[in-house]
């Protein structure tokens, strides 16, 4: 497999802080590659250090095999870059605005189709400044693609939208790798991670705690299944059914880990048949990314 | 190349679909025109309403009423009582109220005392008349005849002195508030950061905004001349092509001190706020709407300083008198100085973010 973005010891400081201490990563050609992290944890920094936004104080990214230090203005023409929190011309339509920065670029896709793609088809005259959130963003994106670059960076592609808007974000994400482009994205939402990314850096106080495919980070830092009830009436002896190797507790439910979630749960269900529970509410609980994140940082993602 | 005429282009546009930057680029100059010029335009506009009250029962009478309606700048109106003449007078509608005399009688003459620079010269006016009438009725030949000979080719009015000095304003205005304001909010809106996200040359970028301020400023300009000459009457002695030329050199020199402004200023307001500092100033110092003349001494060696100054003086010159430039060349070169020194710090300093 072909590696598309190389970063190695990148470290970059404002003042006293270490915004990034030197990471090293590399995101494979075609993969949707994510940085997962809280607000201030050096994610954005490390994109436009990619990008060719800013310099880092140490370190090497070679992006497509080009450096990103030596040669920025070949990078730029090379990738495509959705920034968080950017701002458009207003007073121009999408249409306009696509053809203003296609004189900007090399090369680029026709404006029609981006529009087309990004759903944006009806709104190509109006002015940017009637555009919802969503769609700004989607145009964020036209913005993007629009010099057809094999390395697309979305930098929090999804923050401040309504949960619809996100998910039809996520489908314009996976529609983007389809084309077999590469992304790397950022984001604070775990199960955005969960769902997009192929593999997932998790990021905290400017250092990769951890970076692997969502479902082997689970495995390894997050506890197993747990098993989670409220009891109606009856009474139980927890910690004596079998696989159950911890359990919690709190507002009346019940949380059992186990490391046999199904023998767990068939004694739960045995239980309740012969009538000597009956279960108000009765689930079980993947791990997720949150729980990894729990692990690996003794904090919440989002707090 | 694409690039920059594209920026331009783009750019054009988003201005005349800003309502508040039409309003100060063309509207704003229309209205300051229009009040200034009524409020300082009589100055050198002739036009006396003098009341006659009377009939010319009297050779004096028809010697003098028949001379004062000759006059150009003098309108006659026929009173139908004395009381009505006095209290057009007071209200400020006649500068003069003059009663015909009857055989015999002295030729009654009212004025506002409050208005002594109008009244005083309707007065010579009248007296001229009367002088005439008694030589005329004496018999006696006139020793000296006057031959007036102006100097000036055309007659010089206030409107046309006062439109070159809007245009000139306006250049300023659009750079020292328009570029300031809009670059400083690209820039905290991070739609620069956009831009130099992309591999394109900025430095394309910036020419491409000094074309778009240049052609707004063009369309600007004509338009408001447009207004002064249909409007006002004002008319354009000189080359045209030249006063093209001085306005799309103003503006590169003020957009440049505006993208100046915005690299010091952090937010638009404070943007904002500078290139008031710099613009009010200088629209009332600059000799844009009256001559420098007219300020006090000790401030008119400041005045000259001012970047406006030169602008206005030489935009004046071609526009109003139809002059060469060639005396006006050093002060073009030191508003070109201003331009320079604005281009440095602009790139020196400019932050894309």
């Amino acid at each position: 497999m072909s590696i598309a973005v190389s970063v190695s010891d990148l470290t970059k400081r404002y003042g006293s802080l270490v915004a990034v201490d030197r990471i090293s990563f590399e995101v494979r050609t075609g993969e949707i590659f994510g940085i997962l992290g809280p607000n201030g944890a050096g994610k954005t920094t490390t994109l436009e250090i990619m990008e060719g936004l800013r310099r880092p104080d140490g370190g090497h990214v070679a992006i497509d095999g080009v450096d990103v230090l030596a040669s920025p203005h070949e990078v730029r023409a090379r990738i495509g870059v959705q920034l968080q929190e950017a701002g458009f011309f207003e007073r121009l339509t999408p249409d306009e605005t696509l053809y203003l920065f296609s004189t900007y670029h090399r090369q680029s896709l026709p404006r029609d189709v981006l529009l087309e793609r990004m759903g944006l088809t009806e709104k190509r005259d109006a002015l940017v400044e009637t555009l919802s959130g969503g769609q700004r963003q989607r145009l964020s994106i036209a913005l993007a693609l629009l010099n057809d670059p094999r390395i697309v960076f979305l930098d929090e592609p999804t923050t401040g939208l309504d949960p619809q808007a996100r998910r039809a974000m996520w489908d314009v994400v996976e529609g983007i790798r389809r084309e077999s482009r590469t992304v790397i994205l950022t984001t604070h939402y775990m199960e955005e991670a969960q769902r997009l990314c192929d593999r997932v850096a998790i990021m905290d106080h400017g250092r990769i705690v951890a970076l692997d495919t969502p479902r082997a980070l689970i495995r390894a830092h997050a506890g197993g299944t747990t098993l989670a009830f409220v009891m109606e009436d009856g009474r139980l002896d927890a910690d004596r059914l079998p696989g159950v190797s911890r359990v919690d507790g709190s507002d009346g439910e019940t949380v059992l880990h186990t490391t046999d979630p199904q023998r767990t749960l068939h004694a739960l269900l045995d239980l309740s048949r012969d009538g000597q529970v009956r279960y108000r509410s009765l689930r079980v609980d993947e791990p997720t990314l949150e729980d990894v994140f729990l692990h690996l940082t003794g904090r919440r993602l989002r707090e | 190349m694409k690039a920059l005429l594209t920026t331009a282009l783009m750019g054009f546009r988003m201005y005349f679909r800003d309502r508040s930057s039409v309003f100060w680029g063309m509207i704003f100059p229309i209205l300051l025109m229009t009040m200034i010029g009524l409020a300082f335009g009589r100055i050198d506009s002739l036009t006396f309403t003098v009341g006659v009250v009377g009939e010319e029962t009297s050779p004096g009478a028809r010697v003098v009423r028949t001379g004062l309606s000759q006059v150009p700048a003098v309108r006659l109106i026929a009173e139908r009582s004395l009381e009505e003449a006095l209290r057009a007078l007071r209200a400020g509608r006649r500068v003069l109220v003059v009663v015909l005399p009857k055989a015999g009688e002295p030729l009654e003459a009212y004025y506002d005392a409050a208005r002594p620079q109008d009244s005083s010269t309707a007065l010579l006016v009248l007296e001229r008349f009367v002088a005439e009438a008694n030589l005329r009725l004496s018999g006696a030949t006139p020793v000296v005849e006057l031959r007036a000979h102006s100097v000036t080719t055309r007659s010089s009015r206030f409107i046309d002195f006062l439109l070159p000095g809007i245009l000139a304003l306006t250049l300023a205005q659009n750079g020292l508030m328009g570029v300031s304001w809009t670059v400083t909010s690209y820039r905290q809106g991070l739609v620069l950061k956009r831009v130099i996200a992309t591999p394109v040359n900025p430095s394309l970028f910036l020419c491409g905004l000094l074309v778009r301020y240049a052609s707004v400023s063009i369309v600007q300009l004509t338009v408001i001349t447009l207004v002064g000459m249909g409007a006002f009457g004002a008319r354009l002695a000189g080359n045209l092509i030249l006063l093209a030329v001085l306005a799309i050199g103003g503006s590169l020199v003020f957009t440049s001190v505006g993208i100046a402004i915005s690299t010091v200023a952090r937010t638009p307001e404070s943007a904002n706020v500078m290139g008031s500092v710099m613009n009010f100033p200088m629209m009332f110092l600059a000799g844009t709407f009256w001559p420098r003349e007219l300020m006090p001494e000790a401030i008119r060696p400041l005045i000259a300083y001012l970047p406006l100054s030169p602008l206005v003086d030489a935009m004046r010159a071609v526009g109003a008198r139809g002059e060469a430039l060639g005396p006006y060349l050093p002060g073009l070169v030191y508003l070109l100085g201003w331009g320079v020194l604005a281009l440095v710090i602009a790139t020196r300093r400019f932050r894309w973010e």
